[in-house]
């Protein structure tokens, strides 16, 4: 008998492959729980209730953009009639929120390092705010990615709408996640 | 096994090309582990030995201990983010090939330092003062740096993407290597302190450093509240004054 290899958690919550709504809320919920690690190393700064503090406001950044951005940007595929359904949506949002989910929590181990042993809040803010920004672009990159994917047959102008509204929800995306991660109290200058 | 490791260690000299390739397959990786670990752990004992000969003393103990301890620290901490990077960038690896991949980069590099050291103790031995040396050990970590990113580009494909990936990885890579070192030093140690600490107590960070060092390169010199109330006491006392005479890197 032949055994197949199982793919590593990185692969299963990165994969294209679109599956039931109920997977792929369970890779979504991953994807939050991991940015919570993240949270909680930014947390270790100053301990007790920041750990809570910051694991929320971590996995909240993410959470909004798949509560208030994703329905929004499936609202407005549609509008200009690009072939997108709320499952494939549903998949490609959860793969993008879990890609950085995944890459918050691969930083958790230098962000516990840097939060814990740099003196400076400015410059545990400015290394904060870099991995933010690093898991943010890679997440927001599967999305467009996965979004691109299915607007392949459209003429080229229905297609260049739809790159257009997904240019404008990458930068409502980016407000938005920016907006939640600054109640973060190491962002806010907390020692 | 003994004659596996001692073949890794020509192979990650002479064809990074094979280690990347037998850690992206997976399969039983541990003479590439143990070759990589010893690799990393002599090469860079025995450079940090070489830059402590400034010092001499305790202090070639010392740092011989404490750079391999700095590297294998600075690679249990990036692992995961380089898994993590890969993955969310469409190249996932196995863990286990990660590690792996990691940890022969970081041994090839350390053969690197290892190449550098008997230039590195000559220029000390010829009289190299403490800033110079400082800068002759960035640019052997930047060598042996280019040394390890060419394994690990190789490793996770020779393209735009590939790039992408090895240069978010190098940027953590460079801050948390950078913080953790930080924490270790001293490393060359001043000739002219009277006792050799195993670490300095707990100052400022890496990033406060490079900020300070940037400005201080543009002739804009910074000075703490505990520094200014310091300096104000020295420039009442007599003798000579020298230029960053506190410092230890």
């Amino acid at each position: 008998m032949i055994s197949v290899p199982r793919p590593s958690l990185g692969a299963r919550l990165t994969s294209s492959e679109t599956h039931g709504a109920a997977q792929e809320l369970a890779r979504l919920g991953v994807g939050l729980g991991l940015a919570a690690v993240y949270g909680l190393a930014l947390g270790a700064r100053t301990g007790a209730m920041s750990l809570v503090q910051h694991a929320l406001a971590a996995s909240a950044g993410l959470a909004a953009v798949a509560v208030l951005g994703i329905p929004a940007l499936f609202v407005l595929l549609a509008l200009v009639n690009a072939p997108v359904s709320p499952g494939a949506m549903l998949s490609a949002g959860a793969r993008s929120l879990a890609s950085a989910g995944f890459v918050l929590a691969g930083l958790a181990p230098s962000a516990a390092l840097l939060a814990v042993t740099i003196e400076s809040p400015d410059a545990a803010a400015f290394v904060t705010r870099a991995g933010l920004t690093l898991a943010g672009g890679i997440g927001l990159f599967q999305l467009a990615s996965s979004v691109r994917a299915m607007l392949h047959d459209l003429t080229p102008e229905a297609r260049l709408k739809c790159n257009a509204l997904l240019l404008c929800f990458s930068l409502f995306a980016i407000m938005l996640a920016a907006r939640v991660w600054y109640s973060l109290p190491i962002l806010k200058g907390a020692a | 096994m003994n004659s596996q490791v001692l073949s890794v260690f020509d192979e990650l000299l002479r064809s990074p090309r094979a280690i990347a390739e037998r850690s992206r397959a997976g399969g039983d990786l541990r003479p590439l582990f143990v070759a990589s670990l010893a690799a990393l752990v002599l090469g860079a004992g025995v450079f940090g030995a070489t830059l402590a000969t400034s010092r001499g003393g305790l202090q070639l103990l010392y740092s011989g201990v404490k750079l391999p301890l700095a590297m294998v620290a600075t690679m249990l901490l990036v692992v995961p983010a380089f898994h993590a990077i890969a993955a969310g960038l469409g190249r996932p690896l196995s863990f286990s090939g990660m590690i792996g991949l990691t940890l022969a980069a970081a041994g090839r590099g350390a053969l690197v330092l290892v190449a550098l050291s008997p230039l590195t103790w000559l220029c000390f031995d010829r009289g190299l003062t403490y800033h110079p040396g400082v800068l002759l050990a960035v640019a052997c970590y930047g060598l042996a740096g280019v040394a390890a990113l060419d394994l690990v580009l190789k490793g996770v494909g020779f393209d735009a993407r590939g790039f992408a990936i090895v240069s978010l990885f190098a940027g953590v890579l460079f801050v948390t290597g950078g913080q953790t070192a930080w924490m270790l030093r001293p490393f060359l140690g001043r000739p002219s302190a009277a006792t050799v600490p195993f670490f300095r107590h707990r100052e400022s960070s890496f990033w406060d450093a490079v900020q300070q060092s940037s400005l201080s390169s543009f002739g804009v010199y910074q000075l703490t509240k505990v520094e200014a109330e310091g300096e104000a006491i020295r420039s009442s006392a007599p003798g000579p004054r020298l230029e960053n005479a506190d410092e230890s890197r």
